[in-house]
């Protein structure tokens, strides 16, 4: 295992943040065993988001518009990354811990015979085996698993675990030949981005998440929007907002939803059951507040304040606006 | 049409989990072993599958250690007709790729038209297993259901993804991973409890399966090295706020102590 492969995913003409942490780390990673870093671009839009992938420290970002990638599901993107990989010969993926990153990944193992480290948040390089540190169980426990050096493997990794850092020169953007032979059988009809234009919630630096302690949809918009973009961040929600109806499913923070690991985690009115608690209990900073002193979040934050968030929530908004200004 | 349902018996997801510092293991003295809380929801969608075309079964296919086999009832009081359950010590350590195939040959041989598979499992595996199955049985792979109508030998699938959600269609034999917004799993009635007792749970062992590489430990490409316990998060500090603006004014005061605005 020499060569490190970043599988860029995109959406609405936008690279994810994670694919630039990927590259970063790829990059170190390649030199520590002595191989390439590359990055494969594909679908609609690839070669304009290429360009700018090109800035990253990556020798080869490789690219291919076709159609074909947003008009089928999945197995498009599986044969594209798996004729990389046989070109390079024994190398690690290195694919976004998202839903559509793990199809992706699933279907590279059985494709390349590959080992694969989940939501991996720390590497190191070892003799030629590289040692993955992935959080398990919700962060109850953390495991660290080894590829071999005669093996391919494949991480899915975490966002924000790493930082991202531009290079120095500019990486070689490469067309890549699509696979031959290959009829696909799931077609995708529709593609609907709902919020688009917004954070996606696992990259955001900040998470402002709401609960029952909200008692409906409306202070989602009108008390955790605002704060949330007054500090840069996204909008989350917990279980039972999420079950209520309040908020989109793809909102859910916890066990059943999304695990978010941003620097600030604000929890509004949110109990701080263990199904929530696993999705953010890694965030760096965690702030509550709550009615309920008692409430099973403050064992885990940072700083509770116990008070009305109703009250509380509008005026931190405007002294962070305050401070800005 | 047969649909079968594959899950996973994991410890309690709402217990809460922690290593014993000498062997490095999970505890699981005391913690309940139960069907994945995601398996269920691919149950349900395959139970109301059924319900709507009249003519279908729903068998649950299950790989794990012998002794948690009657955990399957759960899933055969819901309503599913039958069960076949994998268990062999040659087994024991397989990774995704080890699993994914020798489920992928225990299920060639029970035969589907449909196979429903959780989202993810609960007790700290990967998201991988339903991509390599597919891959291994050569079948579409339709993971995130929130909305599934069998037309024909088609399937319609409302999917969500990481941002929003798509429409998918696919032919027969496919493989379909299903999301939480496709509806809550139904319990199981009294009626249902007692009729799960006589419905049967098959063995099938390795032996069954004639496989041509090795599965378990040996079988195996990832190996684990070590289980860590996470970093320990402290109870922080705690502010009465008497009203907004002296509860504001804590937070704010915090934030810049930590920098953070």
């Amino acid at each position: 295992m020499k060569d490190v492969i970043v599988y860029a995913e995109h959406r609405n003409g936008e690279t994810r943040k994670v694919t630039y942490e990927m590259a970063t780390q790829a990059r170190a990673l390649a030199d520590a065993l002595g191989g390439k870093a590359h990055a494969v671009v594909l679908g609609a839009g690839a070669t304009a988001l290429a360009e700018r992938l090109a800035q990253y420290p990556l020798d080869v970002v490789h690219v291919n518009d076709d159609p074909d990638v947003d008009r089928y599901l999945l197995d498009p993107v599986v044969d594209y990354l798996e004729a990389v990989a046989r070109e390079t010969g024994p190398a690690l993926l290195l694919v976004p811990n998202t839903l559509s990153g793990r199809d992706v990944a699933g279907g590279l193992v059985a494709r390349l015979g590959a080992g694969i480290a989940a939501d991996v948040t720390d590497f190191k390089v070892e003799n030629g085996a590289v040692a993955c540190t992935s959080p398990k169980m919700g962060g109850a426990l953390v495991t660290v698993c080894a590829i071999k050096p005669a093996d391919y493997g494949i991480a899915t990794v975490r966002a924000n675990a790493f930082a991202a850092v531009a290079g120095d020169t500019k990486a070689d953007v490469r067309p890549l030949e699509k696979p031959a032979g290959k009829t696909y059988t799931a077609l995708v009809e529709s593609d609907v981005e709902e919020g688009s234009g917004e954070l996606a919630l696992e990259e955001a630096p900040v998470v402002v998440a709401g609960g029952r302690g909200l008692g409906g949809p409306e202070p989602f918009d009108t008390l955790l929007k605002p704060l949330a973009r007054a500090l840069g961040g996204a909008v989350g929600a917990s279980r039972a907002a999420a079950d209520a109806g309040w908020v989109p499913y793809n909102l859910q923070i916890g066990q059943t939803g999304k695990t978010v690991t941003p620097t600030l985690y604000i929890a509004v009115g949110i109990s701080g059951a263990i199904q929530h608690k696993v999705g953010m209990r890694s965030s760096g900073t965690i702030v509550a507040i709550n009615k309920d002193g008692a409430a099973a979040i403050g064992e885990f934050s940072d700083l509770l304040v116990v008070g009305d968030a109703f009250a509380i929530v509008p005026q931190l908004t405007q002294l962070i606006e305050a401070a800005k200004a | 049409m047969k649909i079968v349902v594959t899950v996973k018996l994991v410890p309690d997801p709402n217990a809460e989990k922690r290593i014993d510092p000498a062997t490095k293991r999970l505890v699981r003295t005391g913690v309940e072993t139960v069907l994945n809380p995601y398996d269920e929801y691919a149950l349900e969608a395959a139970l109301q599958l059924k319900e709507r075309s009249g003519d279908a079964t729903v068998s649950v296919f299950s790989m794990g250690p012998e002794p948690l086999r009657e955990t399957l009832r759960k899933a055969l009081a819901m309503g599913a007709d039958d069960a076949v359950y994998l268990s062999d010590a040659g087994l024991e350590g397989s990774d995704v790729w080890a699993t994914a195939y020798a489920m992928s040959r225990a299920l060639q041989k029970t035969g589907f038209d449909l196979l429903i598979v959780g989202g993810l499992t609960d007790d700290g595996s990967t998201g991988a297993v339903p991509g390599a199955l597919a891959e291994y049985l050569g079948l579409p792979c339709i993971t995130n259901a929130r909305k599934v109508e069998i037309e024909g030998a088609e399937l319609r699938v409302e999917r969500e993804t990481d941002g929003g959600f798509q429409t998918v269609r696919g032919p027969l034999p496919a493989l379909l991973t299903t999301a939480l917004t496709f509806g809550e799993p139904r319990y199981a009635s009294l009626k249902g409890i007692m009729g799960a007792k006589k419905k049967t749970i098959a063995p099938m062992t390795l032996a069954d399966l004639a496989l041509d590489r090795a599965v378990g430990t040996g079988g195996s490409k990832m190996q684990l090295e070590h289980f860590a316990p996470p970093p320990v998060r402290g109870k922080g500090r705690t502010v009465e706020a008497t009203d907004g603006a002296s509860g504001a004014q804590a937070i704010f005061d915090f934030l810049k102590e930590k920098k953070l605005v």
